[in-house]
């Protein structure tokens, strides 16, 4: 049986991303079942940094650090991700269910002619090495467990929070430094160009806490009460359809069925009415809390927590109350 | 595979490359309305209520085929594999594309997406494409695999989620944008490609009427399993690589606490129970 386990290291600029380091916890978890080893797999240029992040979480590190991995191409990635599969034959293949984990995983997939899963939020694995995972169907309306064919390994990505990081891991991984097998007349795609969106804030997909403010919050301008109460706590700040659509809003902050899924510890919602296109992608938040005028607002029927007021009361208080009790900690 | 390469681009003149036009083909599919009403009925089987339209960014994909060719001149196909619904065809017709195919066959009954995106690039392998088009994600699955996975069942570059488009089609080159986590990336892409589209590339628009109307009497060309040199095996519950063994209704959220102090009052509340109670900050 293969002995060992995989998760795709995504790093950003060198710093691997949080979902890498939930991955990796949970393959440990895994491991104590299965008796496998645990591997992460580190690709791009310049990640020494990153490896000695990752180095407590794997009995090994794959390490790939060649110029030709930055930025992301899944020509590049593909193949030489591919040809170490084939040598060392993993059960399983994990990584974040992220742009570039939806770019490469269901290509990669097909090419190995084996399973994949997408946007998992959840995963067992049985003694036998059998993966189960867990997504949400239509939306969240549904969720289904799936199973895998006889075919390796096994792939899946997988949304943030969905498993705790392990606090301590006790691996001392061996980092194993591979060469890039990349046919260059096979990378067809150029990347030309990057436009960083502006603020430094995590992508909505990937904060702990999400702050959201739709139509009731009347005017673009408002929006930077949002971004103070967001910077108090370290949160991101997301949106409805309504208030991109008048182009208040920039698209990559929309939450929703033609937006994004978010899986956030905490989803905090002033003046959104709650749509069923927008529940549709909060259904995995942990906590969910919602402030608005309407008492009869559908977004209650999604909440922990209610309050039927003014947001442009509460949004102030509620960063000022927040600033207040974690400064006094 | 897509147009013969031309040695040298240069050579060609404008009104040569209008005559060549592009030949495109949207991937297109009817799904159930993010209004419908789902149940699990047992734990195989899901009850749908009978409410459906054609994935929201499949319209993206038809939009953004038909741009090109009212630019280049060309043709729009689009594809559905369905073995019921053809409504997402007729969609597409009444948009403007200018031919519809409908792959049906009772074998592809339980297939997965492998299977599907398979069984799409047999019927496209040797048809003469310079792009194909798909939604990022069907709105029901939400799985986004048919894309890339026919792709490389073609042997041809994709890029996932764009949210712009530019062709040159002398220099058969495609320029797009990608959504990622921290920002916009900018690709070059040689043709023939595949594109998965995202919201932002375009507003879809409104068929009229009369064209709503044509598109119900418009003929939709129908291929099955067999003359795609497939067969049984390769598709259906016969070919599965994942296989759903339970649906489950999503967890239950416990009813909501109102706080339903004054002002301040509520806001101090509410930082007491995201913190005690369900300690998340
Ligand atoms: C195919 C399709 C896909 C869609 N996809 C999405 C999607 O991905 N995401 C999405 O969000 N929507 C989506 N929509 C749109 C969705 O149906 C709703 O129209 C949208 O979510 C409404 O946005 P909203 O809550 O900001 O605005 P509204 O519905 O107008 O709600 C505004 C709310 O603000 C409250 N309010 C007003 N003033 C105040 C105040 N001072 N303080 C507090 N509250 C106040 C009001 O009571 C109201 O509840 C989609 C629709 C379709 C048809
Ligand atoms: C005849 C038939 C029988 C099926 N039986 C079952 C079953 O018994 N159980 C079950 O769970 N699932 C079944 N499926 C669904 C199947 O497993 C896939 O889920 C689905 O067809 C494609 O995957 P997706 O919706 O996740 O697409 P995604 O990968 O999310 O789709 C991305 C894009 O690919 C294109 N695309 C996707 N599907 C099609 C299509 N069919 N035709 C044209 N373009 C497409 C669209 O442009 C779409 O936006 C069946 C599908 C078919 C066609």
């Amino acid at each position: 049986m293969p002995n060992e386990i995989w998760v795709t290291a995504e790093q950003q600029g060198g710093k691997v991303k949080k979902i890498a380091f939930e991955l990796l916890s949970a393959g440990i978890d895994f491991s104590k079942k299965t008796g496998q080893e645990v591997a992460a797999l580190l690709l791009g240029s310049g990640l020494e940094e990153a490896a000695k992040s990752l180095t407590p979480f794997a009995d090994k590190i794959y390490l790939l650090d060649d110029p030709s991995f930055t930025p992301y191409t899944s020509d590049a990635y593909l193949m030489s991700i591919a040809s170490l599969l084939k040598e060392h034959q993993p059960s399983l293949l994990l990584g974040g269910a992220t742009s570039t984990g939806k770019d490469l995983f269901p290509r990669l997939a097909m090419h190995l002619q084996t399973g994949y899963v997408p946007d998992c939020t959840g995963l067992s694995m049985g003694e036998d090495q059998k993966l189960t995972a867990r997504r949400p169907l239509f939306g969240g309306k549904v969720f289904a467990e799936i199973a895998f064919s006889e075919a390796r390994p096994q792939m899946a990505t997988v949304r943030n929070n969905t498993f705790l990081v392990n606090e301590n891991p006790n691996r001392s991984a061996k980092i194993i430094p591979v060469s890039p097998r990349i046919d260059p007349f096979s990378v067809r795609k150029k990347v030309t160009g990057f436009e960083r969106a502006a603020g430094a804030k995590l992508d909505i997909t990937e904060a702990d806490i999400v702050v959201a403010a739709g139509r009731g919050i009347k005017a673009p301008e408002n929006f930077k009460i949002m971004e103070d109460l967001a910077d108090a706590i370290n949160a991101s700040v997301g949106t409805t359809r309504a208030t991109v659509d008048e182009g208040w809003r920039d698209l990559k902050d929309q939450i929703g069925k033609s937006g994004k899924n978010i899986s956030a510890k905490l989803y905090m919602a002033f003046g959104v009415s709650g749509a069923i296109h927008h529940v549709l992608g909060i259904g995995t938040c942990k906590t969910v809390v919602a402030v608005d005028t309407d008492p009869n607002a559908l977004i209650f029927n999604y909440a922990d927590y209610g309050i039927v007021g003014d947001l442009f009361q509460i949004v102030p208080a509620l960063t000022d109350e927040l600033k207040r009790v974690l400064s006094s900690e | 595979m897509g147009l013969p390469l031309t040695p040298d681009a240069s050579l060609l003149t404008a009104s040569d490359s209008l005559e060549v036009g592009m030949e495109i083909y949207v991937l297109v599919k009817q799904v159930p309305d993010p209004e419908a009403i789902i149940k699990v009925k047992s734990d195989l089987e899901l009850e749908i209520e009978n409410k459906y339209f054609t994935s929201f960014f499949d319209e993206i994909a038809v939009e953004a085929g038909l741009k090109l060719k009212e630019k280049f001149g060309g043709k729009v196909t689009v594809l559905t594999l369905d073995n019921r619904r053809v409504d997402a065809l007729r969609r597409g017709i009444s948009m403007g594309a200018d031919e519809a195919v409908q792959i049906a066959d009772p074998a592809f009954e339980g297939s997965d997406q492998f299977a599907v995106a398979r069984t799409l690039a047999a019927y496209l392998k040797d048809k003469p494409f310079d792009l194909i088009l798909t939604g990022r994600q069907a709105m029901d699955d939400d799985a986004g695999i048919v894309g890339p996975g026919v792709a490389e069942c073609l042997g041809i570059p994709h890029v996932h989620s764009i949210i712009s488009l530019e062709v040159d089609v002398q220099g058969r080159e495609a320029k797009v944008t990608r959504e990622v986590e921290n920002g916009k990336e900018i690709l070059t892409c040689p043709l023939p490609a595949l594109f998965t589209c995202q919201k932002g590339l375009n507003s879809p628009r409104i068929p009229q009427v009369m064209n709503v109307m044509k598109a119900m009497k418009a003929q939709i060309k129908k291929v099955d399993l067999a003359s795609l040199g497939l067969g049984p095996a390769d598709v259906g519950s016969q070919a599965l690589r994942v296989k759903v063994q339970k649906y489950l209704p999503p967890p239950k959220r416990p009813p909501v606490k109102m706080i339903k102090e004054d002002f301040p009052e509520n806001v101090k509340t509410l930082v007491k129970l995201l913190r005690e109670e369900a300690k998340v900050i």
